[in-house]
């Protein structure tokens, strides 16, 4: 198939057409983690707007003036929508994934190289169309990265309600379009084109969560498509499924009647709560797998970790009910989703203990990221924590759109799914530029990253079970809301804190990128194969001569072997 | 192979595994690579595995069809089954109307689609046959009994395609539109996305049969008529179950 760019053998550069629509698995790897960080930028940029709007409710932001409510909204459906879809589910497994699945398993290539390719530029595409809509007469939408109707299904609902949501639904189709192309070449490649003697459980743990997270995103994806659709044809064909009977929009009644917004929450949930793992597997598959560089020991429980993949992308799908315990749902439907719920800290359980067991006793080399793997170990298990809290309807009633919500999911979606990004660009930068990146700014970088992400999500917990609900843009007036206003301005200091730290990676990165020292091939003495290869990956990968694997991916720390790491392709003995 | 000859070269597997700790055996074959069969003409090897490529692809690609499918019964299942919430009376209202099919129409289509199955998957033997030919390099040959089994499957595609429009004509002139009511809503999304996917195989069934004027080769013909053969034929098994499900559950 004459799918390569370039033949092995020849020397001369790709020209820039050739170059950007590569379908080279390490230049679409590289394009999806710039996209991941325009995105990233944008998001922390919404969410540093919303924390000065919530302290400080008349301040005039220079070029936008003061934030008006609808655009508080708008705010929070873009930031939501750009951190889920764009960063959480699109770096580590996209980007990273698209990059290294192939050279970890000794794969020439991608399968479908140029499907891999498609699926990036839909996803580009669809990144434009939702940035595009903050510059729509109306603003984007502001029905939350949820969109639930009838807010989302009405145009006349809001400002942003009418061609703002309309973009929205277009833009998260293309994604899901392009999510679905690539998963399709990550089951394949995974399944096919393994190197001879690359048993399956001989993958690196990554290697499995990218897997498992792709056959997630096969399910959840097609779902989300169709419900997409559905919202899109209430919208503008006259069909009824979301939008029930007796609604009033601005003192007018609405012609609607019949539809359920409930059918909405199940079919949005039915893909969102597998979107959450399709977010977290691989960010555990990156730790996992670091956790054991760094300790210079395997992995403890290598098929436990796997059977807990496995049942995590299992459970991933029974238990989206829980995200509606309030919504009238009978109790007994609620009793079943707490129980898979509470299920679920079971294999977590098993992740979260081979993590600590993986550590203990090993000869710890205190890398960047080391630290931060184990920042994303502390992070998952202080969010995990609040998840069989929240797991109960009894209490979910209560806590229910409060702040502890929040700070739930973003301590243990987002700042761990952050935490497992930024290790992986700091470990796996070498191989991807060729470069070092700076340890002494990569340490400070992680120490202001985590005390802000805990000062900045801890005392929401506070928050929360004082009553404090979110989504609100200015509760200035409630009395029992006002007392909590110290503590608000105190997450607004530490999350510019924290934003503004991130300065210090970006220069890291880039400056880096330019002017890091050169890397070996193997820097951080790993045993898998893309470290067979020099530093950065060539273009033409392994070539025609396949690795041929006879070891495990985790053999640190072997009696009788002349280093402390065998490779993966070293001979057998 | 040749068997005659002084010496008869046995290719020896390379040995695998090793001591160390966190080893992990491999149980059976070598990884998924080389499929377990050493040896043999690569080129036969690298068609082999392009196929099942493509096979494990249209797997995929079903279970996410099927996926789409099973949650659009799901939801004209309850949707029929709990009805509607009444803001005003504080319950439950069954408002399901039931659909009145132009069965003749549906009969027909569901012939038609199943006879194109049926010639889609002689298309797929009598080029599965030609495929030694091809291996060998030669240009399969035009076999006497060859029908265009080809061209006649996206002949009755179309036929079924032409048939889905008529049925969806002939609700409109019972005045059964899109937004009528949730019995029609989910009628026509459910038998409207059916045809947009039967639409994507008879795009790669043009393809495929372009190819026989154009000058793709065989080996990716072949490819396309087999995965779009497993493709139709499950299409048309979905056919049967929105059929069911139309008839069955009218509410």
């Amino acid at each position: 198939m004459p799918t390569s760019t370039s033949n092995p053998g020849s020397s001369e550069k790709p020209g820039f057409f050739r170059h950007t629509f590569s379908t080279d698995h390490k230049v679409i790897g590289r394009q999806y983690f710039f996209l991941s960080l325009a995105a990233v930028l944008a998001g922390a940029w919404l969410s540093l707007l919303m924390r000065i709007h919530l302290v400080w409710p008349k301040a005039a932001i220079p070029f936008l003036g003061e934030i008006k409510p609808e655009n508080y909204l708008a705010y929070l459906t873009m930031h939501g929508t750009l951190m889920v879809f764009f960063v959480l589910s699109t770096v580590p497994q996209s980007g990273f994934g698209t990059f290294f699945l192939p050279l970890q398993l000794g794969a020439p290539k991608m399968a479908f190289p140029r499907l891999t390719a498609a699926g990036f530029w839909i996803a580009f595409v669809s990144f434009l169309v939702l940035i595009a809509t903050f510059f729509v007469p109306g603003g984007a939408s502001g029905a939350g990265w949820t969109q639930y109707p009838p807010l989302s299904a009405l145009a006349s609902a809001g400002p942003g309600q009418a061609l703002g949501t309309d973009l929205w639904l277009v833009s998260i189709g293309l994604f899901c379009v392009a999510s679905l192309l690539s998963a399709i070449g990550f089951v394949i490649t995974t399944i096919r084109y393994r190197a001879p003697g690359m048993t399956w459980m001989r993958m690196p743990l990554t290697c499995w969560a990218w897997f498992v997270t792709a056959i997630l995103i096969l399910l959840a994806f097609s779902i989300l498509l169709v419900a997409l659709t559905m919202l899109m044809l209430d919208r503008h064909a006259g069909t009824n499924f979301f939008i029930p009977g007796g609604l009033l929009v601005s003192g007018k009644s609405i012609e609607h009647s019949g539809g359920s917004a409930l059918l909405w929450q199940h079919l949005f949930w039915f893909f969102g709560h597998p979107e959450v793992y399709i977010a977290i597997l691989p960010a555990m598959g990156i730790t996992s797998h670091l956790l054991a560089v760094f300790a210079r020991k395997p992995v403890f429980g290598y098929k436990a970790m796997v059977g807990a993949t496995l049942a995590i992308g299992a459970l991933g799908f029974m238990v989206w009910g829980h995200h509606m315990f309030t919504s009238g749902m009978n109790p007994y439907a609620g009793f079943a989703f707490s129980t898979l719920t509470t299920a679920i800290a079971v294999p977590s359980a098993i992740k979260t203990f081979n993590w600590v067991a993986t550590l203990y006793g090993g000869k710890i080399r205190y890398a960047t990221p080391l630290l931060f793997s184990a920042g994303f170990v502390s992070l998952f298990i202080t969010g995990g924590l609040t998840g069989p809290i929240l797991a109960q309807p009894a209490l979910d009633t209560y806590l229910h759109d409060t702040y502890f919500v929040v700070a739930h999911f973003h301590l243990i979606m987002a700042m761990a799914g952050l935490f497992a990004i930024f290790s992986a660009t700091y470990f796996w930068f070498p191989k991807m530029f060729g470069r070092m990146m700076n340890e002494r700014l990569g340490r400070l970088h992680f120490w202001i990253t985590l005390f802000g992400a805990y000062a900045t999500f801890m005392p929401m917990h506070l928050l929360g079970i004082a009553g404090h609900p979110r989504r609100y843009s200015d509760l200035t007036g409630v009395q029992y809301v006002a007392a909590m206003a110290p503590l608000q301005k105190f997450i607004t200091v530490a999350a510019i804190v924290t934003i503004s730290g991130q300065i210090i990676f970006m220069v890291n990165l880039f400056w880096s990128m330019r002017r890091g020292p050169a890397a070996d091939a193997n820097p951080w003495e790993c045993t898998t194969l893309e470290w067979a290869l020099p530093s950065p990956a060539p273009e033409e990968g392994f070539g025609v001569q396949r690795p041929q694997v006879s070891h495990g991916p985790y053999e640190y720390n072997v009696t009788g072997a002349e280093k402390d790491f065998v490779m993966q392709d070293a001979p057998a003995s | 192979m040749p068997i005659i000859g002084d010496r008869v070269e046995i290719e020896r597997k390379p040995k695998l595994g090793g001591g160390g700790p966190g080893k992990i055996p491999h149980r059976r074959g070598y990884g998924g690579g080389d499929d377990g069969d050493h040896g043999g003409s690569g080129d036969f090897r690298s068609r082999e595995q392009r196929m099942r490529r493509y096979r494990i692809g249209m797997m995929l690609c079903i279970i996410s069809v099927t996926a789409i499918f099973v949650l659009l019964t799901m939801v004209y299942v309850f949707r029929m089954g709990k009805g509607r919430y009444d803001e005003d009376a504080h319950r439950w209202i069954h408002d399901w109307v039931p659909l009145h099919l132009p069965y003749l129409q549906l009969w027909l289509n569901s012939l038609l689609l199943l006879l194109s199955s049926t010639t889609l998957e002689l298309a797929r033997r009598s080029m599965a046959r030609k495929e030694e030919f091809a291996a060998m390099g030669i240009v399969p040959p035009r076999m006497k009994r060859d029908m265009p089994w080809l061209g006649i499957t996206v002949l009755l595609g179309c036929f079924f395609l032409a048939g889905q429009i008529l049925v969806w004509n002939s609700l409109r002139h019972q005045g059964v539109f899109l937004d009528s009511s949730p019995s029609r809503s989910l009628f026509y999304i459910l038998t409207g996305t059916h045809a947009v996917h039967l639409v994507g195989g008879l795009l790669v069934l043009l393809y495929a049969v372009a190819g026989r004027l154009m000058a793709i080769r065989f080996e990716s013909q072949r490819i396309a008529v087999e995965v779009t053969g497993w493709y139709w034929h499950y299409l048309a098994f979905l056919w049967f179950g929105i059929f069911a499900l139309v008839h069955f559950a009218r509410g």
